[in-house]
């Protein structure tokens, strides 16, 4: 912490206690409620409710599928990002502003987009029916629309670092010897490593809130195809408030874990990176 | 021979980036090569060492033919201005990095490493990660990283650019220890001509993608082939003199001795002279070296051990000082002194000195100035203003003067023209080219540069000569031509009449001695082509095969050649640069 740092901004008391306020009311307040209201319910009932198999079978599907997502997405968003950002061909401005697309669309028109084209008859899913490969209203569909709407995150984060990544370090393990596979094991990956996993955190994070595309091409069977965001709205449609928050309590408890361990990790990672700047 | 090009070509987006460059690189040298940023010295580097490929030419390292060979399996070290170490991996890790790649055991490793690392004087550093090294020592690991796996040539782009004046020093030593001591094979790429004078055995000279000159570096300054090399090592006044029976005069007064058999024909040339070479004295009977004229010092500017100062000469001083390539375009004298000829004689500005010259280097080139040449003022004025003229003055650093002959191209009226012709003649392309070329080469113009209105400088310059009387002075103004323009040269060989198979071999072996000749006595680099056929006829169908193409010939005798070139000339499509040298 350095107080005594001239800076551009106001002086750290006035930028600190913005933070604080900001903070506080936008983010801590209202999960606080959640929090406060979840622990209005008595222990039993609160146990019931999100260990009831639906939910049991809800989380395994939110998370796995989210978490498979991401995975999804930092493979597919790497090579995006590396054709983006390597090569120069007609169309790639068009491309590179396409990437953003599901950050713009309402997620309720991504959901029905790929139903569309998704379901028995539609335009891709007519040709994977014949081989048993069923997409629409099985998790595979699921999996499918949280791919698609947190993908931008995974490129959007990869593609700065790897704008990084200096020609010449390939070129240096080239004339050294190194063979093309070799070089993007050891070296650029390496290199692109944390970013890698900021995009990671960033789609996961979107595709375990993310609720509009799913339930168009989920199905919502209970236990098969629900996901926990739909079962908390399906207990507020049944006024359970404290039902849902239970719910979001746990959601919260298990995405905090989850980022927390990444960050750990990504910390870990730069500690051994910058083991000290003296 | 450790490192040979052969016409080595590099094109980007049409236009050559490396042109040309034959070069061979001895065992055990240092080689430096010096050129302005864009002269193609770096990319010359990164086709050595098989990072970018080359669109003609070749590379042996070592005798082998490595032009497409994969760079990992050159075996070359190559180290980069920032460095590019891998940041995650520690000291020890970098420098294995090559001895991994080639699966070498673990033990050997590690004695490989610490020999290196005493090497480059940084023992124990090991486990440090390069973020916590200063620069110095980041560009020493770069150098014990690309030597690990014992390459046979170890390749330099500008290592020291990124550091310091004194850790630079210190790393200059350090390299050129290193480089020594292992005996390898070393080329360093800088823009920098200190550094490339502390630590070439040899300097080579880019510029626009061509090498301009190699050799020795007392040996390149003192005697520098080129006006770009006079000027770019170091600091150069350029004059307009003349060679005479006498020697060389500089504004009319003799200033050393003839460095040529005396007896040739007197001619312009453009001399060189160092700023040091320039003596500043109270009076002219003080001097102790040829007096030139009298001066007024424009500017003093005091650098430590030297003194800078900028003389402007006299009017009555008929010495044309050419450009020095200042920002200014100042044609001011520049002078050096030494703390101890300033102690002997201190000038202030303002203050009018006595100025001598103590050594005159003359260029060997054969394109002095220019003379825009047309029976009007205005229309001599108009063909200054000339593209291709314009950019050709401004990169040689000369000038061009106007004449005017009212007469020009009128054969009727039997009229001598006042005063011999200097340097290169101009004329501009509007009908009657030919007759207006004859004209003038019968009245004594050795080089005619005719111009279309709109030519732009060639991307091609197409070369041919007449008889061999010819074949020595073409070369050389095409060798000077070329060195100002980055275009590429092909010498079209012509033959009377049809090929047969005879024909065809004697007209290769012609050929073949042409090339070398260019290459061994002007240092000119060219494409040979073999046509048989009249000979106009052949060029002109060779001219307009491609746009912006040039044409340079050189004749023996005027009659036969005004008669044959009449419809090529006559068209004023192209450039044409006539070289007229008969056994008068």
């Amino acid at each position: 912490m350095s107080f005594r740092k001239a800076s551009v901004l106001p002086g750290f008391g006035l930028t600190f206690g913005f933070t604080t306020f900001f903070l506080s009311a936008i983010v801590l307040l209202p999960l606080a409620a959640l929090v406060a209201s979840a622990g209005s319910m008595h222990w039993s009932d609160f146990v019931r409710v999100v260990s009831s198999p639906r939910a049991l079978g809800s989380y395994r599907l939110s998370f796995g599928a989210s978490l498979l997502a991401a995975t999804i997405n930092v493979i597919f968003g790497f090579i995006i990002a590396w054709t983006l950002v390597r090569y120069e061909f007609p169309g790639r401005k068009i491309i590179d502003a396409l990437i953003d697309m599901p950050f713009a669309l309402p997620t309720a028109v991504s959901g029905i987009a790929l139903t569309t084209v998704f379901s028995q008859n539609g335009w891709i899913g007519r040709f994977l029916e014949p081989l048993g490969v069923k997409v629409a209203y099985t998790w595979i569909g699921v999996t499918l629309a949280l791919t698609l709407i947190s993908m931008p995150f995974a490129v959007r984060a990869v593609q700065p670092a790897l704008q990084e990544v200096q020609r010449d370090l390939e070129e240096a393990a080239e004339t050294l010897g190194a063979r093309r596979v070799y070089v993007l094991w050891r070296i650029i990956l390496p290199t692109v490593l944390p970013a890698l996993l900021t995009g990671f955190t960033l789609a996961f994070a979107r595709a375990v809130g993310e609720y509009g595309s799913v339930i168009f091409i989920a199905g919502n069977l209970p236990m098969k195809t629900e996901i926990t965001p739909l079962l908390i709205v399906i207990h507020l449609e049944e006024f359970d408030y404290q039902g849902a928050a239970a719910l979001g309590v746990v959601m919260l408890a298990i995405s905090f874990v989850i980022l927390l361990a990444i960050n750990l990790l990504q910390a870990w990672g730069r500690r051994r990176h910058v083991q000290a700047a003296h | 021979m450790s490192i040979t090009l052969d016409q080595v070509t590099k094109h980007y987006a049409g236009a050559p980036v490396v042109n040309d460059v034959s070069l061979d690189i001895g065992d055990g040298e240092f080689f430096v090569l010096l050129g302005p940023s864009g002269s193609g010295k770096s990319t010359l580097l990164r086709a050595i060492a098989g990072l970018s490929g080359v669109d003609h030419g070749r590379i042996s390292l070592h005798g082998r033919d490595v032009t497409h060979v994969a760079a990992r399996k050159r075996g070359v070290g190559l180290v980069f201005q920032n460095y590019a170490l891998f940041r995650h991996m520690t000291v020890a890790d970098n420098i294995e990095f090559a001895l991994r790649v080639r699966h070498m055991r673990a033990r050997a490793r590690r004695e490989r490493r610490q020999e290196l690392l005493r090497l480059v004087a940084l023992e124990g550093m090991d486990d440090r990660l390069p973020a916590q090294l200063s620069g110095g020592q980041q560009q020493r690991v770069a150098v014990a990283r690309a030597l690990a796996h014992k390459p046979e040539v170890l390749l330099l782009d500008e290592p020291f650019g990124a550091l310091d004046a004194k850790i630079r020093e210190e790393l200059r030593r350090t390299i050129r220890q290193v480089q020594r001591e292992l005996g390898i094979t070393t080329v360093l790429v800088t823009h920098d001509q200190e550094e490339a004078f502390a630590m070439a055995d040899r300097i080579g000279i880019m510029n626009q993608g061509r090498l301009f000159e190699v050799g020795a570096p007392h040996e390149l300054y003192a005697r520098p082939a080129t006006r770009f090399v006079a000027t770019f090592l170091g600091a150069a006044n350029l004059f307009l003199a003349r060679r005479t029976p006498d020697g060389i005069q500089v504004g009319g007064k003799t200033m050393g001795a003839a460095e040529r058999a005396p007896g040739a024909p007197e001619h312009e040339v453009v001399a060189v002279v160092r700023p040091e070479e320039v003596e500043l004295a109270p009076v002219r009977e003080a001097l102790g070296s040829r007096y030139l004229g009298n001066g007024v010092v424009d500017e003093v500017t005091f650098t430590g051990a030297l003194e800078r100062l900028r003389v402007r000469l006299d009017d009555t001083v008929r010495a044309p000082l050419l450009a020095t390539g200042d920002v200014d375009g100042s044609t001011a004298l520049q002078v050096t002194r030494t703390r101890h000829a300033h102690r002997g004689f201190e000038v202030r500005q303002g203050q009018g000195v006595a100025v001598g010259l103590r050594r005159v280097h003359v260029l060997p080139t054969p394109l002095s100035s220019f003379t825009a040449c047309a029976p009007s003022a205005v229309r001599a004025d108009a063909l200054t203003h000339q593209p291709l003229l314009a950019e050709l003055v401004a990169r040689m650093k000369t000038r061009v003067a106007v004449r005017i002959e009212p007469a020009l191209g009128r054969e009727a009226e039997p009229c001598e023209v006042q005063g011999e012709f200097f340097g290169t003649t101009v004329i501009a392309a509007e009908g009657d080219n030919a007759l207006r070329a004859e004209w003038l080469l019968r009245r004594g113009v050795k080089d005619l540069l005719l111009l279309p209105e709109h030519a732009a400088p060639p991307q091609r310059v197409l070369i041919h000569w007449m008889g061999d009387a010819a074949r020595s002075a073409t070369l050389a103004v095409s060798a000077s031509v070329l060195r100002h323009v980055p275009a590429e040269a092909v010498y079209v060989g012509i033959f009377p009449g049809h090929s047969d198979s005879e024909r065809h071999s004697h007209g290769m072996r012609e050929l073949l001695d042409a090339r070398s000749e260019a290459q061994a006595a002007h240092g000119l680099e060219m494409r040979t082509e073999l046509h048989f056929g009249d000979v106009a006829q052949e060029l002109a169908r060779r001219l307009a095969e491609a746009p912006a193409q040039m044409l340079i010939v050189g004749i023996t005798e005027v009659q036969h050649f005004a008669g044959g070139f009449r419809a090529l000339l006559d068209s004023g499509r192209w450039p044409v640069l006539i070289v007229q040298r008969g056994a008068v």
